[in-house]
């Protein structure tokens, strides 16, 4: 037995949430019916107040919550760094988004809010004495194309086992162990004008086992349209550099949150882009207390996926590996 | 590609509408949303525009309605503290004298939008939503 717990991203349902198929209520009831008890938020997604929340709101979030007996569990918080047309957002400013989004979490019964890589380590170490003051937990998403080797992080590490320990923490996220494009992406590639053996070319030469510049280099002179090109640039490019599921050991005590990211699952057993078999028994043999939270993003390349079965695939999937 | 599923909310279904004042008509208005999962400041809208039955809009005769304010497409870069919620509509007036004829119309609308939490290197993620729609005028 593990101590690990699903919950849930409630942007997993992003497709009915924006087109109008269920609303905030209506994915709240639709997280409980599914069987999930930890639940994270987007307020810049789901806050129609955003940036700026009344009590009235937070209370009528509070209500829903406690309606169907949902626990709070993650505020996810951005960091917007290029809201301006004319310059990137101040100090000044980033600490008024990051602590307006530290008592809106905690109004609401979180007791966690996550942040993005852009808020600095400079601002991150003084976000310490908010979090002592309304005892809550601030951390920095992993998420592609960041991973363990990004500079900013050895400095975030330091900050969150140190001064900030027990406070400031980081949420790894999935798709920094991504290799493979997945279906969704491959039938977008289609649809835009990848001709289907040119695609299949394209595949073969990303799971060459080749220095990625040799795998552009051949791409770019290969007898290619424009979006074959790009596609094949895409790919090699995001999908190459997997982070190492052997680090997370390094860091796996400043980890309070994961974001069980996934695009599309077309059954219970096995993804062939995310290694969740590496994934949950590495996290398991670690000994990770916490949730992880389905998070479906298949969203972003087709509206016509149902979130409901591909959050059941994840859960499936991932509770065998668990208890395997 | 990221994003581009989300195109699909972006011309809203709503009937094209003419403006009247009194007995003149002085234009028509349509919808549209934010094409993303999340909402956006309009700052962080780089161009917008329209086109009707294949005809450019001239950008001084559209206004862009949101939060109960009217903007002209020049203003949208400074509005860096006018949130535009997922799930709100924008109406589009357009200046027109004698409005739309009723029936169908071609209506494309193009934005280029900055997500402004993608520097991750660098450079943010500028996306081009380019959308053709038949709407029906009343």
């Amino acid at each position: 037995m593990s101590d690990i717990k699903f919950g849930i991203t409630l942007y997993s349902f992003s497709t009915e949430y924006i087109h109008e198929k269920l609303d905030l209520e209506g994915v709240l009831r639709k997280a409980r019916d599914m069987g999930y008890k930890g639940v994270e938020i987007i307020p810049a997604q789901m806050a129609p107040e955003y940036p700026y929340l009344s009590d009235e709101w937070i209370n009528e979030l509070k209500g829903l919550l406690d309606k169907y007996e949902l626990e709070p569990i993650c505020w996810s918080a951005y960091i917007d760094m290029g809201i301006r047309s004319d310059r990137d957002l101040t100090e000044e400013e980033i600490i008024q988004y990051t602590v307006n989004d530290m008592i809106y979490a905690k109004k609401a019964g979180f007791q966690m809010v996550r942040t993005q890589h852009a808020i600095s380590p400079a601002i991150f170490r003084k976000m310490i004495p908010y979090c002592k003051q309304l005892d809550m937990k601030l951390t920095i998403e992993m998420h592609h194309p960041h991973h363990p080797e990004v500079e900013v992080w050895k400095e975030y590490f330091e900050i969150m086992k140190g001064e900030g320990k027990g406070y400031l923490g980081y949420v790894i996220d999935f798709s920094i162990y991504q290799t493979m494009p997945h279906q969704l992406y491959l039938n977008q590639a289609l649809e835009f004008g990848c001709r289907p053996d040119k695609l299949e070319e394209i595949i073969a030469l990303h799971q060459k086992k080749e220095d990625t510049s040799l795998k552009i280099a051949a791409a770019e002179q290969g007898d290619f349209n424009e979006i074959e090109k790009h596609t094949a640039l895409e790919m090699f490019g995001k999908f190459s550099a997997p982070a190492k599921i052997s680090q997370i050991k390094d860091t796996i005590d400043c980890c309070f949150y994961i974001h069980g990211k996934f695009y599309y699952l077309d059954n219970d057993d096995h993804d062939p882009c995310i290694p969740f078999e590496e994934l949950m028994k590495e996290l398991r043999d670690l000994g990770y207390k916490g949730y992880i939270a389905s998070e479906y993003e298949g969203h972003h390349f087709d509206y016509t996926v149902d979130s409901e079965e591909q959050l059941r695939h994840f859960i499936a999937l991932n509770t065998k590996l668990l208890e395997a | 590609m990221d994003f581009q599923a989300y195109n699909k909310i972006f011309i809203c279904k709503d009937e094209i509408k003419n403006i009247t004042v009194k007995d003149a008509v002085i234009g028509y208005e349509f919808k549209i949303k934010y094409p993303s999962y999340r909402g956006t400041f309009l700052s962080c809208i780089e161009a917008l525009s329209f086109q009707v039955d294949g005809v450019e809009i001239p950008k001084e005769d559209v206004y862009f309605c949101l939060n109960n304010k009217q903007f002209l497409l020049d203003e949208l870069k400074d509005c860096f503290k006018e949130y535009w919620f997922v799930r709100d509509k924008a109406t589009i007036q357009v200046r027109k004298a004698g409005g739309i004829s009723s029936g169908k119309h071609t209506v494309n609308a193009f934005l280029k939008h900055r997500v402004p939490y993608t520097g991750y290197f660098g450079e943010y993620l500028v996306l081009d939503s380019n959308v053709t729609e038949t709407l029906v005028a009343e």
